[in-house]
């Protein structure tokens, strides 16, 4: 703790600003290479990677951005934390990958809902795995110009001076807390996860993750879900045809790591196990941080709700909102996001999505079809709402402009108030057609404002998909 | 996938520069490699020109006795504030620079850095080259100097090795009858270890091309390592090792 001094969202911004700093001082170099398109980063770290000499080189000057890293988060990750934890907002903290593939895009869909999104920084993460399990310095910088670039497109958006605060990045990894906190959730997920294998194959006496590697010796990845398919599975993988892909997808990336073991046993095992490990990770750093578990992929989601139990209507609906139906979302631009705030739409949007659902429908829904479903109603709705507003108010316009002026004007010349019957003054007249011109501007004011603001953005990503 | 189009010498130049820089932030005493000065000294000269005309920078490393890695750079100034690089050359060897050379030399100056002080052992410097030159072109002899010694007096007894003419002086033959069982690898003259050594190939990984006698306490200079790399990838060396033969 920083001896109760107050950090101001000034002081996270400094520190963001030098965390962009050492981040460019290292690959400045290259950034002049990531393109316009939203993928752009991946293609660069495969292509920086493929590049023998000019990868070497990288490789070999950027040998100590680990010891950078861990030394400016040593510095600074306390008051980040710090600042986070004292945040009185809904946050939501990211697990189940080093970051989501395309970060803006997730960004964009997440801040819809929730104040501030938390996510890993990939930079730490990756430079840790290098260390740790990463043997291919290929593959190693592959992924680190990848995640690092990912990161990058969000530097105007993190480094905004606006009061946002849409995005935060710290260190989070089980070797930053104490070592007895650290054991025991290591022992706790190790037992967890002996658990579950013994429930999903029947099989009783397994007494370690070694242990579950050698009962399913020798199986393909093809017999393993033929034991497991009837199971409390993530719905991904009771789809065959998912489950073959992804664990050969897995057991392939293996062969770039520290594990000399490529059998399927090998890979299903130590998936399943780190899975266990992990949601103790992002359980314990949700605590800490006061924040809501957020995910992009139904896998990890699973586990995490296995363990935990799916934690209620905010968790849900932020994580509901990663599914491919809301990908027209991603075509608002990132900037838009800062007007939601300017206009003070996001309570509104939190309202409009959370309409019908409630925690208990949300613990309910493991799958998160209905939560889903429902937003997506929402969204029609409110879509609906805004175009009938839009129009009625079009329409007030055009009533006034086209009758209430011209007749107004009309009878004042004949010296009568219409209706009343009345004498009237020049001066009186000159009033009243005043008034109906400022109720018409007011009215075109609203209605413009109404065509350009976020829910307007939003009608027209959703009509365009 | 759009194809990323690498310029070796501009990207290779700016990764290298960056290293450079956080260098400098560590230790405002870091001298970076002559290219880097010579480059320097180029662009310095730059601001003297016309469009159209060249500036040629030029920077070694060593003393006034003794120089070592001589380099020129050459650049042209072009419309606007552009720069062509026209040539970088190694003044020992005489030798444009190609590019993926130029790259070999950062990288040996980045491994270099790593080692603390202004020598390496023979160890250290052999595992810089084949860290950067691919294919584990060299060896540190070390400890198997004796059977290297051992091995070359059984080759010469059976009349298995021809030295060559420009060895077979007086003085060489002065120089080997001088050594005696117990002579200690340290007392013997350079181009005699380089020669017993040198047998020890047909024992070693057929990778091997240069094998480095040097006693293993010995301290080469930094700039010696550079030397080497330069003499082995483009000097006369070069002319009898094929680079592109396959592991």
């Amino acid at each position: 703790m920083n001896d109760n001094k107050i950090i101001t969202r000034e002081t996270v911004r400094k520190i963001y600003a030098e965390y962009f700093e050492l981040i460019d001082d290292f690959f400045g170099s290259i950034k002049h290479h990531l393109g316009e398109e939203e993928d752009s980063h991946i293609d660069l770290g495969i292509q920086m990677a493929s590049y023998p000499l000019i990868s070497d080189l990288i490789l070999d000057a950027i040998d100590d951005f680990s010891f950078e890293i861990e030394k400016f988060w040593a510095e600074h990750a306390n008051t980040i934390f710090d600042y986070i934890s004292a945040q009185n907002t809904l946050k939501c903290l990211y697990s189940g990958n080093i970051s989501p593939v395309i970060l803006e895009n997730f960004v964009k869909k997440s801040c819809l809902y929730v104040d501030s999104i938390i996510i890993a920084d990939p930079a730490f993460i990756v430079t840790s795995m290098q260390n740790e399990v990463i043997s291919d310095s290929k593959y190693y910088l592959n992924k680190l110009v990848s995640y690092i670039f990912n990161l990058w497109k969000l530097k105007d958006l993190i480094l905004s001076e606006a009061e946002n605060d849409i995005i935060f990045i710290l260190p989070i990894s089980l070797n930053l807390v104490n070592p007895e906190t650290k054991k025991t959730l290591l022992d706790k997920g190790r037992k967890d996860f002996i658990d579950y294998f013994e429930k999903i194959t029947g099989q009783k006496g397994i007494a370690s993750d070694e242990d579950a590697i050698h009962y399913l010796k020798g199986k393909s990845i093809e017999e393993i879900f033929d034991i497991i398919k009837d199971s409390p599975l993530p719905y991904f993988f009771k789809e065959k045809n998912n489950f073959l892909s992804f664990f050969s997808d897995f057991n392939e990336v293996s062969k770039l790591l520290t594990i000399d073991d490529n059998s399927a046993a090998c890979g299903f095992v130590t998936y399943i196990f780190s899975q266990f490990i992990r949601t103790k990770e992002h359980n314990l750093f949700c605590e800490k941080l006061l924040a809501e578990p957020i995910y992009d992929f139904e896998v990890p989601w699973f586990f995490f709700g296995y363990e935990y139990g799916y934690t209620g209507m905010d968790s849900s609906i932020a994580t509901a909102l990663q599914k491919e139906k809301f990908d027209w979302i991603s075509k608002i631009p990132i900037k838009a996001l800062g007007r939601l705030r300017e206009e003070g739409r996001l309570d509104y949007m939190r309202m409009m999505m959370r309409n019908g659902i409630t925690d208990l429908k949300a613990k309910n829904d493991s799958e998160l079809i209905k939560i889903s479903s429902q937003i997506e109603t929402n969204f029609k709705e409110a879509f609906e709402k805004q175009k009938a507003e839009i129009s009625s108010i079009e329409k007030e316009v055009s009533k006034i402009l086209e009758r209430d002026i011209p007749i107004t004007t009309a009878v004042n010349l004949l010296g009568v108030i219409p209706g009343i019957g009345n004498a009237v003054s020049f001066a009186s007249m000159v009033r009243d057609i005043d008034k109906s011109l400022e109720k018409t501007m007011d009215l075109q004011t609203i209605a413009k404002n109404k065509r350009g603001n976020f829910i307007n953005l939003l009608i027209k990503s959703y009509e365009q998909d | 996938m759009n194809k990323i189009e690498i310029n070796f010498l501009d990207d290779g130049m700016k990764i290298f520069l960056d290293y450079v820089i956080r260098q400098y932030k560590k230790n405002p005493d870091y001298n970076p490699h002559p290219i880097i000065r010579a480059f320097k000294n180029a662009l310095s000269g730059l601001e003297k020109v016309k469009q159209g005309e060249n500036s040629m920078g030029v920077s070694c490393n060593g003393s006034e006795d003794k120089i070592y890695d001589p380099y020129c750079v050459v650049l042209k100034k072009e419309e606007g504030d552009a720069i062509v690089v026209q040539e970088i050359r190694n003044m020992m060897v005489n030798k444009t620079l190609p590019l993926d050379m130029m790259i070999i030399i950062f990288r040996i100056q980045i491994q270099l850095d790593k080692i603390g002080g202004e020598t390496v052992s023979p160890q250290q410097m052999v595992d810089v080259l084949n860290k950067v030159i691919p294919g584990n072109r060299f060896y540190a002899l070390g400890d198997r100097w004796k059977e290297a010694r051992d091995l070359f007096k059984k080759k010469l007894e059976e009349k298995k090795i021809s030295l060559p003419i420009n060895v077979k002086d007086n003085k060489f033959i002065e120089e080997m009858s001088a050594i005696k069982e117990d002579t200690p690898w340290e007392d013997y003259p350079n181009n005699i270890r380089s020669l017993i050594g040198s047998v020890l190939k047909e024992k070693l990984d057929k990778n091997v091309r240069i094998i480095i006698t040097s006693p293993k306490n010995s301290k080469i200079e930094k700039c010696k390592v550079f030397d080497s790399a330069t003499e082995f990838l483009l000097g006369k060396t070069s002319e009898y090792v094929n680079l592109s033969e396959e592991n």
